[in-house]
């Protein structure tokens, strides 16, 4: 009966073409991306950022500018915004391509392990900080860090990939059950670490874990870019597999799906994406989750338009996110982390309740 | 075509197929019978590739199963399964499209006709644009024997193109929870494909249907095949008793062109209520 009531809530919107949502979506986040670049301690009108961004490449526009504007916009503003749209882009898409994999759409990058991989990574290199000595100073000592922590995620997941394998195919609802188990191991060991730490350690790992993009510079954006670079590269080509693995990993086999290969490398793409992102900043909830959602009520399940869609609102979101987060207490700031937390967990009560009749059938 | 020598299939230490032996050529419309638990379903899906690691041999066309590549081995059979959960709102048409994955990179209009084509014939092309996930069940099952006919076919035309050695159809179970009038397209459906040379494997469990549409029927029984032969030699009281444990009477009726199978009273099944407390102390 109140199927017959609603019909038009389970229409996908067949208007949206793809090339419709990739360039509306687009052309929101160049919108998006202007705006927060020019908001801050000083103020820079969009036209003076699209002048400035635009001399570089050697046009030049009728605009007047201050030069200490270019050295904020350029040093300060512009890498802070791209990572942003770096780490929000990789959290996005990784979000859309795990719920295709584990055909569910509550699905999260946190459920497989790699936020609670990166995140014990990273609180064990701040507290054993005082016996690490990098070679070759600051710099590359952030860098050498990065990587560690995105090879801690790596592991994790590998981990909860293998301890699922049976009969030479990853069994999906056994590493499930096992990206809890190992995400309750990561977190005691977290705790543990967390109460060996002395009380700067404790501040470090506290920011850390609520997640920042304060420390963005074009290193750390350099740093970050490969890894989301290749996954937004090469997802898309998976899509249509992805849409036929949502009948199942055997239909999918049986339609000529290589399910073992696809399997294999979204996980590795995923992980590459959202692991980058924590290294930088932390960790950042229910991106991964809330954007694919919010996508697919407007683009239909169909990966071809959701997996693009998803890269491009994730970064939406993020620099949104991470301008209130600048903005709002200023000259003080917040993490990200508690504001896509606050928003983010009442949205997702919402979709249980809201699917509650689906999903108790 | 499908050539099966000494199938063995374990679970563990559990031996689901026990040296299955089978033959069937293209154009037959062969059915898998059986009481639960006989292994007609673990059959089919090996035959599809699901269970690699069997013993004995499969082959398709003279070449092993497990050496041909998935896409290939997609393209020259189609399977419907049993149970399909789908939990994304994809429309009717998007399901039905999805069986054309081995054939595309980009999506042409040939695989749309196709498609298209598929949905008229199951009868659910008005349906095109809504949610599979608001169908009801028997709507949903049509839409996947959509799909599967788009995987098979290779023009938009039931008749147009001879699949003799090329094309393999595997139904498990395919009519449960399909009204009669769509039970009946479905299996006349299943006969003019194996007409065109498609050769089709299905798991029934009506007798009826078994009767009016199978060419070869293949009795298994506890892993094992039980017998195999036209629907006059194996539709006998005899074996239905000694596999099944039923009785039944195999009646021949001036109107009815094949065998008709009757149960006797269910009450003979059990023992009596009086025996039971007999039994008992």
């Amino acid at each position: 009966m109140k199927q017959q009531a609603r019909p038009a809530a389970y229409l996908t919107i067949t208007a949206f073409t793809r090339l419709g949502s990739i360039s509306i979506l687009s052309i929101l986040l160049l919108l998006v991306i202007i705006i927060a670049t020019g908001t801050g301690a000083m103020h820079i009108s969009p036209a003076q950022v699209v002048a400035i961004l635009l001399e570089r490449a050697g046009i030049r526009l009728p605009v007047a500018y201050p030069e200490h504007m270019v050295a904020v916009l350029w040093m300060i503003r512009l890498p802070r915004v791209i990572l942003a749209v770096l780490i929000g882009a990789g959290l996005g898409i990784s979000g859309a391509a795990l719920q295709g994999l584990f055909r569910n759409p509550l699905a999260d990058p946190a459920l497989i392990g790699v936020s609670a991989g990166a995140s014990l990574t990273a609180v064990v290199l701040i507290v054993l900080q005082p016996w690490l000595h990098f070679a070759g100073g600051n710099m590359w000592q952030s860098y050498l860090q990065n990587i560690i922590t995105f090879a801690g995620a790596m592991i994790t997941v590998w981990t909860v990939f293998r301890m699922s394998v049976y009969g030479n195919r990853a069994v999906i609802s056994i590493m499930l059950l096992c990206g809890i188990a190992i995400n309750a191991l990561c977190g005691a060991f977290t705790g543990l670490m967390t109460f060996i730490a002395d009380n700067e350690q404790l501040r470090n790992i506290t920011f850390w874990t609520l997640g920042s993009l304060g420390g963005a510079s074009w290193q750390t954006v350099l740093a970050v870019l490969p890894f989301v670079g290749l996954p937004v590269l090469l997802l898309p080509g998976m899509a249509p597999a992805l849409n036929v693995f949502a009948l199942g990993e055997q239909e999918a086999m049986h339609s000529g799906v290589k399910v073992n290969k696809l399997k294999t490398q979204l996980i590795i793409y995923a992980t590459m994406a959202v692991a980058a992102g924590v290294a930088v900043a932390g960790i950042i909830s229910f991106i991964g989750l809330v954007v694919p959602h919010i996508t697919r009520q407007f683009t239909g399940p169909d990966h071809r338009v959701l997996i693009p869609c998803s890269a491009l609102a994730g970064a939406l979101l993020l620099t949104v996110a991470d301008l209130i987060c600048r903005t709002i207490i200023a000259p003080a700031e917040l993490p990200v982390g508690i504001i896509t937390a606050i928003t983010g967990t009442p949205f997702f009560i919402w979709l249980i309740l809201k699917d509650k009749r689906v999903i108790a059938v | 075509m499908l050539g099966i020598k000494e199938l063995s299939l374990f679970f563990g230490a559990a031996r689901i197929l026990d040296r299955v032996q089978l033959q069937a050529r293209p154009g037959e419309l062969c059915v898998l019978m059986g009481p639960n638990g006989a292994g007609k379903s673990t059959l089919l899906r090996t035959i599809a590739g699901e269970y690699i690691h069997y013993r004995g041999s499969i082959t398709l066309n003279g070449r092993e199963l497990h050496q041909i590549p998935v896409a290939a081995q997609a393209r020259q059979r189609a399977v419907l399964g049993q149970q399909l959960v789908l939990q994304m709102p994809f429309t009717v048409m998007e399901v039905a499209g999805m069986g054309r994955y081995a054939y595309y990179t980009r999506e042409t209009s040939l695989d749309k006709a196709i498609v298209t084509y598929a949905l008229q014939l199951l009868q659910v092309y008005d349906l095109k644009d809504r949610s599979y996930l608001t169908l009801s069940g028997g709507q949903q099952q049509r839409v996947q024997m959509a799909r599967v006919l788009s995987q098979l076919l290779e023009a938009p035309d039931l008749d147009g193109v001879d699949y003799t050695g090329r094309k393999m159809l595997l139904l498990d179970e395919p009519v449960t929870g399909m009204d009669i009038l769509h039970q009946q397209l479905s299996l006349q459906l299943a006969t003019r494909l194996s007409q065109q040379g498609v050769l089709v494997l299905a798991v029934l469990h009506d007798f009826q249907l078994a009767a009016a549409y199978a060419q070869r029927i293949f009795l298994l029984k506890e892993g094992r095949l039980f017998t195999q032969g036209d629907v006059a030699n194996v539709l006998t009281s005899a074996y239905i008793k000694s596999c099944f444990g039923v009785e039944v009477s195999v009646l021949h009726h001036p109107d009815c062109v094949y065998p008709l199978v009757a149960t006797s009273p269910a009450g003979a099944l059990f023992p009596s209520p009086a025996d039971k407390a007999i039994n008992v102390y």
